[in-house]
């Protein structure tokens, strides 16, 4: 009895509440911040770098677009290199598209 | 005969010398008592009036009598009957019993309830049929039943006196004892203490509230909780936020209805800037609780599941809709100013604290909570009319008052940048995969098919492309991570349906225990109020913050460990061509992104 209604559960949240209780996923990485690589943990990310792995995703959508894909995301990424860099701040978008790629 | 005749008389001076409030006439019924009692009656009395706002006598017109019982039913401190107060008669001696200063002293407490009663009657008064009232306590308007109210007032958790939930007429008095005697009240109760002062232009002296509200948020990927402080001055700005329609789920047809807090970044000068924070933006969402396997349209229809506030990081939400969902979200500004930022979100923090309600599907959905959420916070809104049942309906409805502004959504591409708009994930893949095949010449029709090819086969294309190809299948390649991880979700799903099989209830067991402790969590399953059992109500304050903090981060510890074990387990319970794939996936997106790394770094 109470094995099905534990599985019972247990199908529901990963089924339907994924957001509170699997925030990431179970592969062992949440969507963008991992992207095509495990050298960026989300543990030794402080939380400024978070901003631009986060835009990880994105910043391909951008190259590969040819600068036509954008995101609120990439944006806020893209004043996060230009506020503390100032070699950023010279930086074209495209620039700091493949730099956010290069990390 | 003559020495109640005296008492009388003393009673009377006593009531008339008082201060200020003097004109709060109480005549105290001298029969059977002891001269010591009269004149602790008198003190009483006098306590009372020294705590009464100004004018609150010339309300009630005439005189009241107070005389002490010894037969009101059990549990009862206090009656009224036409002008007379009746009090419980063991009050008084432990009115007469009390050391130190009147205090919030339970005697007092009960005689400033009967005469906020007594108010409450009076043509002055009226207070428990005032809207604003009662949007405040919690006897909110039904959408579908012609503008009544609901019976039941679902505002439970951390109540100062359960009696309150009673009906309106007892939280007035209730509350009104409060107001004038806890000194914690005015940041305790922010939105009804602010009634009760306007209602009587003054209110008792009290410490300065902290100007962060305190909220239980989901964390991000690290921590599963985390206690935000919100002060309304570094938030710019609200908006209703809808996740679009999702014409293939009966459950979303409508779409769904949150707020979303434009918070700006610490340092941060508050202004359109804050836009971009998105790391620190927040949402509030009002969400079936569920706890059952399927979301049962006829448990929805009758009210079986909770309807609670869960407030979650943006980010973790946008990846939800547009991730994992593949929807899109609207995120339309409100046109507020500063009161009403701040009345939302002492709303929200009521909420938070104190409502377990329940979802109906067509009564009591999240586009009803949220409107009852806006309309409680801003006053100006109940007389415009935007009450609806569905998310769409109600964005609608708040467009034509003037109250959103959709016109931030007509220059998409404007809107996707600046983050009035978030695109489903799913958006681009066809340009994507275009861009992949025009350079590499792909061993697929299009990007539905490419994504649905073995892992394996997409593996040798990931070292092989120029920075925009390669570039344009890391989109796909995540995205095809994705399809993989709901194809095993739903495996596990069915799983799970089907029980135990092949020498797994031992795994079955032990996930399902590790999913209770979820579940059963009190701050993930949307009441913090459990965290802070025991102690204060309304907002907790200052020593209630510092101990739920370390609740908190304790409990974020604990429900870690608890979450990546569960992962751990349902990735055994995987079949295993399933998890071979899963596998595969991340091994493709971890070579694509050193080569897409290696390309960009020599580009740059």
């Amino acid at each position: 009895m109470i094995r099905s209604r534990c599985a019972r559960l247990l199908a529901l949240v990963l089924a339907t509440v994924p957001a509170m209780a699997f925030a990431g996923s179970f592969s062992g990485s949440t969507a963008g911040t991992s992207v095509g690589g495990t050298s960026a943990s989300s543990d030794s990310t402080s939380g400024d770098d978070k901003v631009v792995v986060q835009a990880r995703e994105d910043a391909a959508g951008f190259v590969a677009s040819n600068g036509r894909l954008r995101s609120a995301r990439l944006e806020a990424a893209f004043r996060h290199l230009r506020e503390r860099d100032a070699a950023a701040r010279e930086a074209d978008d495209m620039a700091l598209a493949r730099s956010i790629l290069a990390r | 005969m003559r020495r109640a005749a005296r008492a009388l008389a003393l009673a009377c001076l006593l009531a008339a010398t008082g201060p200020v409030a003097a004109s709060v006439r109480i005549a105290a019924d001298p029969r059977g008592l002891a001269a010591d009692e009269l004149a602790a009656t008198a003190e009483l009395v006098e306590a009372a009036q020294a705590r009464l706002p100004p004018g609150f006598g010339q309300a009630l017109g005439g005189a009241a009598s107070l005389s002490w019982r010894d037969d009101l039913p059990e549990r009862v401190h206090g009656r009224t009957r036409g002008m007379r107060i009746l009090l419980r008669r063991g009050l008084l001696s432990q009115w007469m019993a009390r050391d130190g200063g009147a205090g919030a002293h339970p005697a007092l407490a009960a005689l400033l309830h009967e005469l906020a009663h007594l108010y409450d009657r009076s043509p002055a008064g009226g207070l428990s049929r005032d809207p604003r009232l009662l949007d405040l306590a919690g006897w909110t308007v039904r959408p579908l039943r012609f503008g009544l109210r609901t019976r039941h007032n679902d505002f439970r958790d951390r109540s100062p006196d359960p009696y309150e939930l009673h009906s309106p007429a007892e939280f007035v008095a209730v509350n009104f004892e409060h107001f004038l005697l806890d000194p914690g009240y005015a940041c305790r109760r922010p939105q009804l203490h602010a009634y009760f002062a306007g209602r009587f232009g003054w209110a008792p002296p009290h410490p300065p509230c902290a100007p962060e509200l305190p909220f239980v948020a989901a964390g991000g990927e690290d921590a599963l909780l985390r206690l935000a402080g919100i002060d309304p001055a570094r938030v710019h700005a609200v908006d209703y936020l809808l996740a679009e329609p999702d014409e293939a789920r009966p459950m979303s047809r409508w779409g769904h209805s949150m707020l979303r807090l434009v918070v700006c970044a610490p340092g941060r000068p508050r202004g359109p800037d804050c836009r971009l924070d998105l790391e620190h933006h927040l949402v509030l969402s009002f969400r079936a609780f569920v706890d059952d396997v399927q979301v049962s349209t006829w448990r929805g229809l009758t009210g079986s599941y909770p309807s609670r506030l869960f407030v979650l990081p943006l980010q973790q939400v946008v990846e939800e809709y547009t991730a994992v969902e593949l929807r899109g979200l609207r995120s339309v500004p409100l046109r507020l100013d500063d009161t009403e930022i701040a009345g939302l979100l002492a709303r929200a923090a009521r909420i938070h604290w104190s409502y377990d309600g329940r979802y109906y599907f067509l009564g009591n959905n999240c586009a009803v909570e949220t409107w009852k959420l806006l309309s409680a916070g801003m006053p100006r809104l109940p007389a415009a009319e935007v009450r609806s049942i569905t998310p769409t309906g109600l964005l609608r409805r708040l467009a034509r008052a003037g109250i959103a502004d959709p016109s931030v959504l007509d220059d998409r591409e404007r809107a996707v940048r600046l983050g009035y708009y978030f695109e489903s994930r799913a958006a681009h893949l066809k340009e994507m995969f275009a861009v992949a095949d025009a350079e590499l010449g792909l061993p697929a029709a299009d990007a539905a098919a490419w994504m649905a090819l073995d892992p394996v086969q997409r593996a040798p294309w990931m070292a092989a492309g120029g920075l925009r190809a390669s570039a344009a299948l890391l989109v796909l390649e995540q995205a095809a991570l994705r399809r993989e991880e709901a194809a095993a979700r739903e495996a596990l799903k069915q799983r799970f349906l089907r029980g135990a099989r092949g020498g797994a209830e031992a795994e079955l067991e032990r996930a399902g225990q590790a999913l209770r402790a979820l579940l059963d969590d009190p701050a993930l399953s949307g009441r913090p109020a459990l965290l802070l059992e025991g102690t204060g109500y309304g907002l907790p304050l200052d020593a209630e913050r510092a101990r739920l903090a370390a609740t908190v981060e304790g409990q974020a510890v604990r429900l870690g460990r608890v979450q990546s074990e569960l992962r751990g387990q349902a990735r055994q319970l995987l079949p295993p061509e399933q998890r071979r794939r899963l596998e595969q996936a991340g091994v493709n997106l971890d070579r694509l992104g050193a080569h897409l790394r290696r390309l960009a770094r020599d580009a740059g």
